[in-house]
């Protein structure tokens, strides 16, 4: 395996994920609206706790045990990730029934969607609780995905570390899906080939933000090299320790990074509030995140008071980011102003 | 194995599994064995599928027949489901598939699919891509290539749990580097593969033909009478 020059990496601060889906969107208008790409949302945003998409990947298997072994795994199905609904458009707008009938689903009823179980969460009210988590291809260092492909389809570039699958080589037997241990990549029944999150790379290239880092309302994506040590990621993953990979157990090296989530005060009995107790279970999100979420917790707590009393923490300055430009390591173009590639995915054979 | 030279059968007639002609072809049949999960290319490969567990199907039945300028095998094989891959199968389903294995070269190794400067050459038929095959070649595990989708036909027909498939190609081609060249009274080294798709079998997940001579079978086709 050879190791990449640089790595680039994105950190989300889940404290500010308001769970608009605009990251889903912007990314699905560029890149996934090729045939056989209907159901696929490269970038995903769920509720939890709750089932994920696809649903219930966190039990599907994948990745590495401790001994570097690769885990059992399972292939997830079109319906577990939710297929694409087909809606009744075209009797609506252009078959005279727009006075007549409501917009319906066709076909059968769907069972599951990429967002289905929205806004449930966990927790007995007055105590419950729930958060966003918005979810991309992790472009692991130890990624799953490339070391399954009996193809070497799925290639790690040199200069930057975004995991992509070279569709002239892929065949469609999807050892990479099953070993992806986030399910973060989806089969083009159509193409007969995996597609995956590309990290925008056409625009990386010219020096802009990935879309749905770019287009974040709430400023919750930072990106930039994982070494630059004048960026947001390097300070807010190896300085100060706050951002934290999804399910490091999973043994890939993830290189998307998550500021845990603080969340609101329990109420106690009486209905008032108890700041001693955290709303979201700290075994919740160590679960999640592994044990080092706690020292994370702790220090965000810290610097927020800091911030709160003397009106100075970087800590806090950096995540709330202020000035978006500061947020994309360099990465800061103005796309409209760039000539960005586009992508033909998948040369005819 | 011989391949039966037939004068003046058309392409088409070879490429139905149930014409008249194939009654007059002495078939063989020829014991299958999985492929090693050792010699898998990933860890995750050879996790998915332990020692043991590679190779649904253990027997094909194979006749040959060739015209002087073109060359059709006719397998059979019993299978309790025809599998047409992903889609209807809500993304999880693999197709059954079927492939002829030739070495290019003298010394070319059928355990490793060909080796750097020796190819191999695969005449490939899939569940889902019936009527049309793929020209195939490999030199070394997880090198495969098509070539090409016009050379090599195939077809094949599902009935009461047998996959009866032919798959056809001229004896020989212009791309002579890396595509097998046959011709009437030579011989080759031969080898067969089915992929069991409701196995999830795909890639080097198969079953195969070993045959004697540095595994291959041979190949002997009748001169042209």
């Amino acid at each position: 395996m050879t190791a990449s020059k640089r790595q680039l990496a994105m950190v989300m601060d889940l404290n500010k994920c308001l769970g608009c889906h605009t990251c889903s969107i912007a990314c699905k208008t560029l890149w996934s609206k090729d045939d056989g790409m209907e159901y696929m949302q490269f970038n995903t945003v769920n509720t939890i706790p709750g089932q994920g998409t696809p649903k219930d990947w966190e039990t599907m298997g994948g990745g590495f045990d401790a001994q570097g072994n690769a885990r059992p795994a399972r292939l997830p199905s079109r319906k577990e990730y939710g297929d694409a609904w087909q809606f009744s458009h075209d009797e609506l707008y252009y078959g005279g029934r727009g006075n007549s009938r409501h917009l319906e689903i066709k076909g059968d009823t769907p069972e599951w969607g990429p967002n289905w179980d929205e806004d449930q969460g966990g927790g007995v009210f007055p105590n419950a609780y729930y958060f966003y988590l918005p979810r991309i291809c992790n472009h692991c260092t130890h990624a799953a995905c490339k070391e399954a492909c009996p193809r070497g389809a799925i290639e790690k570039r040199e200069e930057d570390g975004i995991v992509t699958v070279n569709e002239d080589r892929c065949r469609g037997y999807r050892f990479c899906q099953a070993a992806c241990p986030y399910k973060k990549i989806y089969f083009n029944h159509q193409k007969h080939v995996a597609q995956k999150c590309i990290f925008c790379f056409p625009r990386i290239d010219e020096g802009v933000a990935p879309a749905c880092a770019r287009q974040c309302p709430g400023r919750i994506r930072f990106v930039g090299y994982r070494d630059d040590q004048e960026a947001p990621i390097w300070k807010l993953v190896d300085k100060w320790k706050v951002a934290l990979p999804l399910h490091p157990e999973y043994g890939t090296d993830p290189n998307v990074f998550y500021v845990p989530p603080i969340g609101p005060a329990m109420f106690d009995g009486s209905g008032d509030i108890d700041e001693s107790r955290p709303r979201i279970p700290d075994e919740y999100l160590v679960g999640l995140f592994g044990p080092k979420v706690l020292d994370a917790l702790a220090t965000i707590k810290a610097e927020r008071e800091k911030k709160r009393i003397t009106g100075k923490s970087e800590l806090m300055d950096l995540l709330i980011a202020y000035e978006w430009k500061n947020m994309f390591g360099g990465f800061d173009k103005d796309p409209s102003k760039v000539q960005v590639a586009t992508i033909q995915w998948t040369r005819k054979r | 194995m011989k391949a039966q030279f037939i004068r003046g059968v058309s392409l088409k007639e070879l490429l139905d599994p149930e014409a008249m002609v194939w009654r007059g072809v002495k078939p063989e049949p020829l014991l299958l064995s999985g492929t090693p999960s050792a010699l898998q290319p990933t860890l995750a490969v050879r996790a998915a599928f332990p020692e043991g567990t590679i190779g649904a199907v253990k027997n094909v039945v194979v006749a040959a027949a060739h015209n002087g300028s073109e060359i059709a095998f006719r397998l059979e094989w019993q299978d309790h489901s025809a599998d047409t891959g992903a889609d209807g199968q809500d993304d999880v389903g693999f197709p059954d598939g079927a492939a002829i294995l030739f070495p290019t070269r003298k010394g070319a190794p059928l355990m490793t699919m060909g080796a750097p400067g020796l190819p191999v050459n695969a005449w490939y038929w899939r569940a889902d891509e019936n009527g049309r095959g793929r020209h195939v070649t490999a030199q070394g595990l997880g090198t495969s290539d098509t070539l090409d989708r016009e050379l090599v036909k195939a077809n094949g027909i599902y009935q009461s749990g047998v996959w009866r498939v032919v798959i056809a190609r001229s004896l020989q081609t212009r791309n002579g580097g890396s595509a097998a060249q046959l011709s009437a009274g030579g011989k080759t080294g031969i080898s067969v593969a089915i992929w069991e798709g409701s196995h999830k079998e795909r890639a080097g997940i198969k079953s195969f033909a070993l045959g004697q001579q540095e595994g291959w079978h041979e190949l002997i086709l009748d001169r042209q009478a």
